[in-house]
């Protein structure tokens, strides 16, 4: 589903990811660890598009299409759902009238119907639902006054909403407590566990994998990958530091 | 040619005004009016059109308003050529009216209409003005409320292109209260000028909007806020949005009298710039001569926020589109402040009529 081959990336001209190559196929969950400024979150935004983050070697193909010569909005369409590590407050915007736009404006460029707001609130509170948010915050706008638990699980109910084909989820699992992480887990599993789906789960540690399990795991160091494996490797890493399983 | 004495932008207060072309509309000659129903929201109230500051009867149903001569005084440079037969609205105590809906068509050259409302105790009106057409539109309207009355005033400027020259000059009396909004979402410039007064106590009194520019427009609001009595309250709430070479401006000041003990006055002026080639002045002013009072003022400009964007787009909205969200969600605390829901609704689509063209 997604083929990463050799990328490297910059931010300002300086270099972050160093020729990172990967392959996930439909079906499969994989976890990307690794130590604080490997590069972690910079693969989520140069997979996302956002601008700034200059892409100078590799390719990456989406579906047998090239993502990286995808504008932002039509990565979207086009079935990739990135989850933000630090979901962005729009005050004025309510998350209804926001959610709606973004599944209509997915809709439209796939050739499909958009949804009613009829249709459209009755899908959004069961996705509300289903990973504990109040439907009132529905109303509210985007992420302000949201706790950073609330947060994260507004970025799940999106995700629900959505129903993207794959989702990068960048450091979701910060910030929450063992309730929050709970949902979250559960709602990853629900919404993203499917043989026609794919994730690429960004963390920092081994507890929302408790919750996850990953099919691989990947250690990111300075830019590349530098060990794959199974669950165990996220364990051995817990166990043992990056430093000691990296080296 | 006409001699038309126009302020200069060495004078403090016109800093930031364009009026060169007034001259030149002030000698063209009228043309063809628009058609007027388009431009009705439809509250179910009186109605008048006037084209070229002159009353359409058969297209009117004036109700409590009357069109008839006005002799206002004024020493406001583009106010006091805003004379002769103008329209007024009186209403005695307690009376209320539906909701009155003016329409200004301007079909080229110049135009003045002035207008006088004066509401006595406990009345209550509501009034929507809308400007189109082309043309320089130049209105005086001077207000009295008596005490507990109740304005309600919103004002859309849509005129494709000219210039709206809008001069308000009011006196708020004991516990009364006026509230006017302005949108400025056409083609033309601007100058919304006004000159409120808090005179009786617990008085409130707010002006404010939203001007929205783009190409070479130059939009501008210039107000004076003065509390003269105990308890008064006030709000000016403007937010600027411009675009390519534009300018919008925005001038407001509050002024506090040696009496005015417990004046609770809050002043928001915030700009947005859509291009790095377009300019937004902001001038907020205090002047306070009470030691008891609370005046909350603030005044930024900034550009869309660039991670706003990345997110609403990463979710697959596209940019034009996201940039228009943006936008419409800052002006909307401005437009908020229309209390009646079919014209704030009105107001808002204009706004995102606009922002559609523009982005």
């Amino acid at each position: 589903m997604l083929k990463i081959e050799n990328l490297h990336a910059e931010i300002d001209g300086k270099p972050i990811l160093k020729g990172l190559s990967l392959t996930v196929n439909a079906g499969e969950v994989h976890a990307i660890m690794g130590p604080n400024g490997a590069g972690k979150s910079t693969l989520g935004y140069v997979l996302g598009g956002r601008p700034g983050y200059e892409v100078t070697a590799g390719s990456v193909t989406f579906d047998g299409h090239d993502l990286l010569d995808m504008d932002t909005h039509d990565r979207a369409a086009a079935g990739l759902f990135l989850g933000f590590q630090y979901p962005v407050e729009i005050p004025g915007v309510s998350n209804v009238q926001f959610l709606r736009e973004a599944l209509n404006a997915q809709r439209k460029s796939r050739g499909e119907a958009p949804l009613s707001g009829a249709e459209f609130l009755k899908l959004a509170r069961a996705q509300a639902d289903l990973l504990g948010m109040n439907q009132e915050m529905l109303k509210r706008p985007v992420n302000v006054g949201f706790s950073g638990g609330e947060k994260k699980r507004n970025e799940m109910v999106q995700m629900g909403i959505i129903a993207p084909k794959f989702a990068i989820l960048d450091e979701t699992d910060s910030g929450l407590d063992i309730d929050a992480l709970k949902a979250v887990g559960e709602g990853i599993n629900r919404i993203m566990r499917a043989p026609d789906k794919a994730v690429l789960l960004i963390t920092h540690y081994e507890r929302l994998l408790e919750y996850v399990e990953p099919d691989h795991v990947h250690v990111l160091v300075d830019g590349r990958i530098v060990r794959s494996g199974g669950p165990e490797l996220a364990k051995q890493l817990e166990a043992e530091g990056y430093a000691e399983v990296a080296a | 040619m006409t001699t038309l004495t126009l302020p200069s932008r060495r004078e403090e207060a016109w800093r930031w005004s364009k009026l060169d072309a007034l001259r030149a509309l002030a000698d063209q000659p009228h043309g063809t009016a628009l058609i007027a129903d388009d431009h009705f929201i439809g509250l179910g109230g009186p109605r008048l059109v006037f084209v070229d500051g002159v009353l359409d009867a058969d297209r009117s149903t004036p109700g409590r308003v009357r069109v008839e001569p006005l002799d206002l005084a004024t020493d406001h440079p583009l106010g006091k050529q805003a004379t002769g037969p103008g329209w007024r609205l009186t209403l005695d105590t307690d009376q209320a009216t539906d909701p009155i809906e003016i329409v200004h068509i301007a079909t080229g050259g110049a135009n003045h209409l002035p207008a006088r409302i004066t509401l006595g105790e406990d009345a209550a009106a509501t009034i929507v003005e809308t400007y189109v057409g082309a043309g320089w539109s130049n209105r005086l309207t001077q207000i009295t409320l008596a005490r507990s009355a109740r304005l309600m005033r919103s004002v859309r400027m849509l005129q494709s292109s000219g210039f709206i020259s809008h001069r308000d000059e009011a006196q708020v009396g004991e516990g009364a209260s006026l509230v006017s909004i302005f949108l400025g979402a056409g083609g033309m410039d601007c100058r919304v000028d006004g000159a409120l007064h808090c005179t009786g106590a617990a008085a409130y009194a707010e002006m404010g909007g939203a001007l929205l520019t783009q190409g070479e427009q130059n939009q501008e609001a210039a107000v004076s806020l003065r509390h003269d009595a105990l308890d008064g309250q006030s709000h000016q709430t403007w937010r600027a949005v411009a675009k390519d070479r534009s300018t919008a401006s925005l001038a407001a000041r509050v002024e506090v009298a040696r009496g005015a003990q417990k004046t609770d006055g809050e002043q928001s002026l915030r700009g947005l710039l859509l291009d790095r080639t377009s300019t937004i002045n902001l001038k907020p002013e205090l002047e306070i001569f009470a030691d008891d009072v609370k005046c909350a003022h603030g005044a930024t400009v900034g550009e869309l926020d660039r991670t706003a964007l990345f997110y609403l787009t990463s979710r697959g909205i596209a940019p034009a589109r996201a940039k228009a969200l943006l936008t419409r969600a800052f002006v909307a605390d401005a437009l908020s402040r229309i209390g009646t829901e079919a014209v704030r609704d009105a107001f808002t689509a204009d706004a995102d009529r606009w922002l559609e063209r523009a982005l």
